[in-house]
């Protein structure tokens, strides 16, 4: 009788293919270590510069109208107390993504902390007590390495999703983002070109929406389709995942994007961290933000325009107001006469309006009559 | 009849009350008030005996310029009997003077004197041959020799205490002569008398020969109780060994073990000065007798005679505001006059007394004295300049030693098991407490738990293996944290035993603010480490709170001296604290260097491929780094890489010793 013996495979994983890329990531790692090896032989501290990412060291590009991380740097020395282990952690963390992109994987950073978590031999120590002493250090190295995260094979959770006539092609599988139901298509953490491309757009805008029930509304009731625009959420902040996606569809396939966001000051925020960057992600502002997006709603006097009962006003307190006098402060919205007359009003009018508060005159009068109304009246605030 | 008695019947007229009354004498009233003496009970009252002996002695070997070598012998003689034995080299006691020391109360030398002394008032040997008297009914024996060529003299004596006169018991009342010699030799070992007669094998400080020239030893057979700790005769030799390191002592105790505490230097203490008293310190009462006591014919030479620091100008400014004429004779001076012009004296400008007459213990000798007794890495001393009180001259000297192992660490199992044996204490935990100085109840617990030893278990009740389970619980324990202060109180070189919380030092030590000084402290406590404190007040009438001369009374000059000595070492105290918390962060820089080195070296060789080789090799090159990096922690790691506790820029100033315990046994280093 023949034997079907399956040999188990006796070669190790199949070759990894460096992306060019993950080629210039391994270089930055590298020479993050030859700085090491360099200092050694010439007797003196190693060091490594570290943009600092404080709000000191952020400006606002008035030309380029975006948030720009400055030139200030942080020395961080492995012969310094008070730095020693938070050098020697960045150095680990750089072990752990060169790990990664030799081995063709990604993993979270949870994944990451886990992976370089272990006692230091000869002392109780370990490398990582909890994930938030790892987080910030990952970050310290994209800034360090001039990388992202994602090159460095890290990813995020998922968050936000997205539909419309647009087809794309996602690690190799083809997705038709007007075929994908009720849930629509979940944008993925990393959704750089060499993962995610695209095949085939008809789409001429996109739309873009703070919460995942809104963006369900918009859903069923195939917004998208009659007005032919990629429906997207961010789930509340956005996450980096989102972010890329929106600046990728508007500077690759040239759509303009518009936001419809709840009426209070958080609702601003999320904008302006569309439409400039992040202080945070200072250093990833210029792949991701996007400076011509515009600002749909909802607006302040749109309690007026569309004839709201007070049943449906939230009022504003103490956090809201200084949130919102903080935000007509930010260099981006201060010398916008609109926005200082649009926050203004908010204030004056001492309530907040969520995008929902729409449905108490018809469940479906947002995707009926005012976001087709704010298109077509092309009143926007930018 | 009875009834129609208007006034109850008397019991008694005031001629038959007058009957009765009479002279009581000295010694009855001090036989029947021991307690202002110190013979309150057999534990004191065995201390407080040997304390008289060996004052007197010193005092005397002092006085004669004497290097002091004394022997304590303890020997247990019945149930709550000892039969306790002092001797010492000094100049001995004439015939005539012995029964008088001896067997009268208020007889002495020191009394019409102000000098600086141990003994102040002349009670205090008399008082141990009385007390030894009435509870055991045998009397005190003494044989003294002034010189090997002369005859030495032995009496039995008792105190007669109606009439405060010495009864010589024997040699038909007249006590024995012994002949100089060898045939004094064999008269002392045939009747059994007690004696030393020569010196054990010299040490670098003896100046002493073979034979003992000179001397007196006295031997009191008494009721008391002999323990250990805490208030005991050994602590009592021990401490006095601390302030006196000149003196040499031989101990045996009741078990019959020998102890010496050696000087440790051979030099005698400059000899103090007597004084004649201050015009400030008299009262009017004394004002009074002194006036009709002198010999001087006008007022003006009574005031320049009889006191210190008047001189014929300030006699005529005294007598000018009493409004007495400097010629008139002080023995007609009336009650009222007197009264004016001790008034007069309070109110003129009168130079403070000449402080020559008190002879200090000193820095360097303080540091010997607590370096020869007490453990410690750290010691340090400060003595004040002379103030004064009341017109008395005195002045504080303060010693401090840091470090060291506990009293607990130090304790053999014999010697535990035979403290827990004697023990009274009703727990174990009061047992630790009393017995050992320096406890505090946070460091108990932690010996008993240690131990799992239960809170109620009696001392004296515990098994053969619960004792080794608690010794060595002691041993472990490092008490550093739990540890109270340990105090001694010394007045005039005499260590003060009892009542500490009455006593001016204890207070001023527990008023003190130690935390700035890098110590632990509760309010109202002392504070806490490994710290043994020395006090001494030096001066020509110490100021006792009570007759029993355990503790000093806190007047504000005094007060005053004692904090800003107190002050002065805890400076020093907390630079050395400063400046090994300092020595131990380099050292523990560079341990987190080195933990981080390792980790740096895998990464980056991870990154780079390198293989092991290479790896070490990167290794390497990190180190020598780290090491110029650290290089200070480096200047104090000795070639055995462990740490020196050596001062590197710090400059303690003087009198301050630091011991480095660790290497080579006990090396001293001085910064003088």
């Amino acid at each position: 009788m023949a034997r079907k013996t399956k040999k188990p495979s006796e070669s190790a994983a199949p070759a990894v293919q460096l992306t060019a890329k993950d080629k210039k990531t391994l270089g930055s790692i590298q020479s993050l270590a030859d700085e090491v090896v360099q200092s050694a032989d010439r007797g003196r501290a190693p060091h490594v510069e570290i943009p600092s990412r404080s709000l000191s060291n952020v400006r606002f590009n008035q030309s380029k109208r975006i948030i720009e991380m400055g030139s200030g740097t942080n020395r961080r020395e492995l012969f310094n107390l008070n730095q020693a282990k938070s050098y020697m952690q960045t150095l680990l963390v750089g072990s752990g993504a060169k790990q990664l992109i030799d081995q063709g994987k990604t993993t979270s950073i949870r994944g990451l902390f886990y992976l370089l978590k272990h006692t230091i031999p000869g002392t109780g120590e370990e490398t990582f007590a909890t994930q938030d002493e790892c987080d910030p250090i990952i970050e310290d190295v994209e800034v360090a390495l001039d990388s992202m995260r994602e090159e460095l094979h890290l990813y995020a959770k998922n968050a936000g999703a997205m539909v419309g006539p647009i087809t794309l092609i996602d690690s190799g599988d083809e997705i038709d983002c007007s075929r994908m139901g009720s849930g629509g298509y979940s944008i993925p953490s990393i959704v750089e070109p060499e993962i995610v491309q695209y095949k085939k757009n008809t789409a001429r805008f996109v739309l873009h929406v703070e919460k995942d029930t809104v963006w369900r509304r918009f859903n069923e009731d195939k917004f998208w389709r009659k007005h032919n625009c990629i429906l997207t959420h961010g789930g509340g902040q956005p996450p980096r995942g989102v972010r890329r996606m929106l600046h990728r569809l508007h500077y690759e396939l040239k759509l303009p994007v518009y936001c419809l966001l709840d009426n209070d000051p958080w609702g601003y925020y999320i904008y302006s961290v569309i439409k400039q960057g992040s202080i945070n992600l200072a250093y990833e502002s210029r792949r991701m933000a996007i400076p011509a997006a515009r600002f749909l709603g909802l607006r302040s006097n749109d309690y007026v325009r569309c004839q709201l009962t007070p049943s449906v006003q939230i009022k504003l307190n103490e956090q809201d107001i200084k949130r919102a006098k903080q935000i007509a402060q930010y260099p981006w919205f201060a010398s916008k006469k609109p926005w200082q007359r649009e926050i203004e009003m908010m204030l004056r009018n001492g309530f907040k309006l969520e995008v929902e508060a729409l449905i108490s005159k018809d469940v479906s009068y947002v995707t009926e009559q005012y976001a087709p109304a704010r298109l077509a009246e092309e009143n926007f605030l930018d | 009849m009875a009834e129609n008695d208007k006034h109850p019947r008397r019991r008694a007229t005031a001629e038959s009350m007058a009957a009765t009354q009479r002279d009581i004498s000295v010694s009855e009233f001090f036989a029947k008030n021991r307690h202002l003496l110190g013979f309150d009970n057999p534990r004191k009252a065995l201390l407080t005996a040997v304390k008289e002996a060996v004052d007197n002695s010193l005092d005397a070997c002092e006085e004669a310029g004497i290097i002091p070598e004394l022997w304590v012998h303890m020997e247990a003689a019945g149930t709550n009997r000892f039969k306790v034995g002092i001797q010492d080299n000094g100049p001995g006691i004439v015939r005539k003077q012995i029964p008088l020391i001896f067997g009268k109360l208020l007889y002495g030398s020191k009394f019409h004197r102000l000098r600086m002394s141990r003994g102040q008032q002349g009670i205090g040997i008399s008082a141990a041959g009385m007390y030894g008297m009435l509870t055991t009914g045998k009397p005190v024996k003494i044989i003294s020799i002034t010189s090997l060529k002369k005859p030495a003299h032995y009496f039995e004596i008792q105190i007669d205490t109606k009439r405060n006169q010495p009864e010589i018991v024997n040699g038909r009342g007249e006590g024995e002569e012994i002949p100089s010699g060898d045939k004094g030799q064999r008269y002392i070992a045939e009747h059994g008398i007690e004696w030393v007669s020569h010196y054990p094998t010299p040490d670098e400080h003896s100046p002493h020969h073979k034979e003992v020239r000179s001397g007196t030893r006295v031997t009191i057979e008494l009721e008391g109780r002999y323990v250990r700790g805490r208030g005991s005769v050994d602590d009592y030799l021990e401490q006095t060994a601390i302030a006196n390191p000149h003196v040499t002592i031989h101990y045996i105790d009741p078990d019959n073990h020998e102890t010496t505490y050696a000087r440790s230097t051979g030099q005698l203490p400059p000899e103090p000065r007597e004084i004649k008293p201050h015009p400030y310190g008299i009262e009017l009462g004394r004002l009074v007798t002194m006036l009709k006591d002198t010999t001087g014919g006008t007022m003006a030479q009574f005031l320049t005679d009889s006191f210190s620091r008047v001189s014929p100008g300030v006699a005529k400014q005294i007598c000018d505001a009493a409004k007495i004429s400097t010629r008139a004779n002080p023995k007609r001076i009336g009650r009222q006059e007197a009264d004016a012009l001790y008034q007069a004296i309070q109110n003129t400008k009168i130079s403070a007394p000449a402080t020559d007459c008190i002879s200090p213990i000193g820095e360097p000798l303080i540091l010997k004295g607590l370096h020869q007794q007490v453990p410690g890495e750290f010691f340090c001393a400060a003595t004040r300049p002379p103030a004064v009180y009341r017109g008395n001259p005195f002045l504080i000297e303060v010693g401090l030693a840091y470090g060291g192992s506990s009293p607990t660490q130090k304790v053999s199992l014999e010697t535990l098991t035979d403290l827990l044996s004697e023990s009274d204490a009703r727990s174990v935990r009061q047992f630790l407490l009393t017995t050992f100085d320096g406890i505090g109840a946070a460091g108990a617990e932690r010996i008993m738990a240690e131990a799992r030893m239960g809170a109620r278990q009696s001392p004296s009740k515990l098994k053969k293996e619960e004792i080794a389970l608690l010794h060595g619980a002691m041993k472990n324990v490092n008490l550093s944290e739990g540890q109270s202060m340990q105090v001694l109180r010394y007045a005039n070189r005499v260590p003060l035993q009892f009542q500490p919380a009455a006593c001016a030092i204890t207070q001023s030590v527990i008023a003190n603010n130690w935390r700035s000084y890098g110590l632990s402290q509760s309010r109202g406590q002392l504070p806490s480490g490994p710290v043994t404190i020395m006090v001494h007040m030096a001066s020509v009438w110490v100021p006792f709170t009570s007759e029993s001369k355990e503790a000093i009374a806190s007047y504000p000059e005094v007060t005053k001296e004692l904090r800003l000595g107190l002050q002065a070492v805890g400076r020093k105290l907390a630079m050395y604290l400063n400046q090994r918390k300092r020595v131990q962060q380099e050292g523990e820089r560079r341990e987190i260097f080195l933990r981080y080195l390792g980790e740096v070296a895998t990464a980056v060789s991870s990154i780079k491929g390198y293989g092991e080789g290479k790896k070490k090799d990167l290794y390497g090159q990190l180190l020598d780094v780290a090491k110029r990096k650290t290089a200070v922690a480096d200047t104090q790691l000795d070639d055995r890489g462990r740490k020196k506790a050596e001062p590197v820029a710090e400059d303690f100033g003087e009198n301050v010793l630091i011991v480095d315990v660790e290497q080579h046994g006990q090396e001293n280093k001085e910064t003088v």
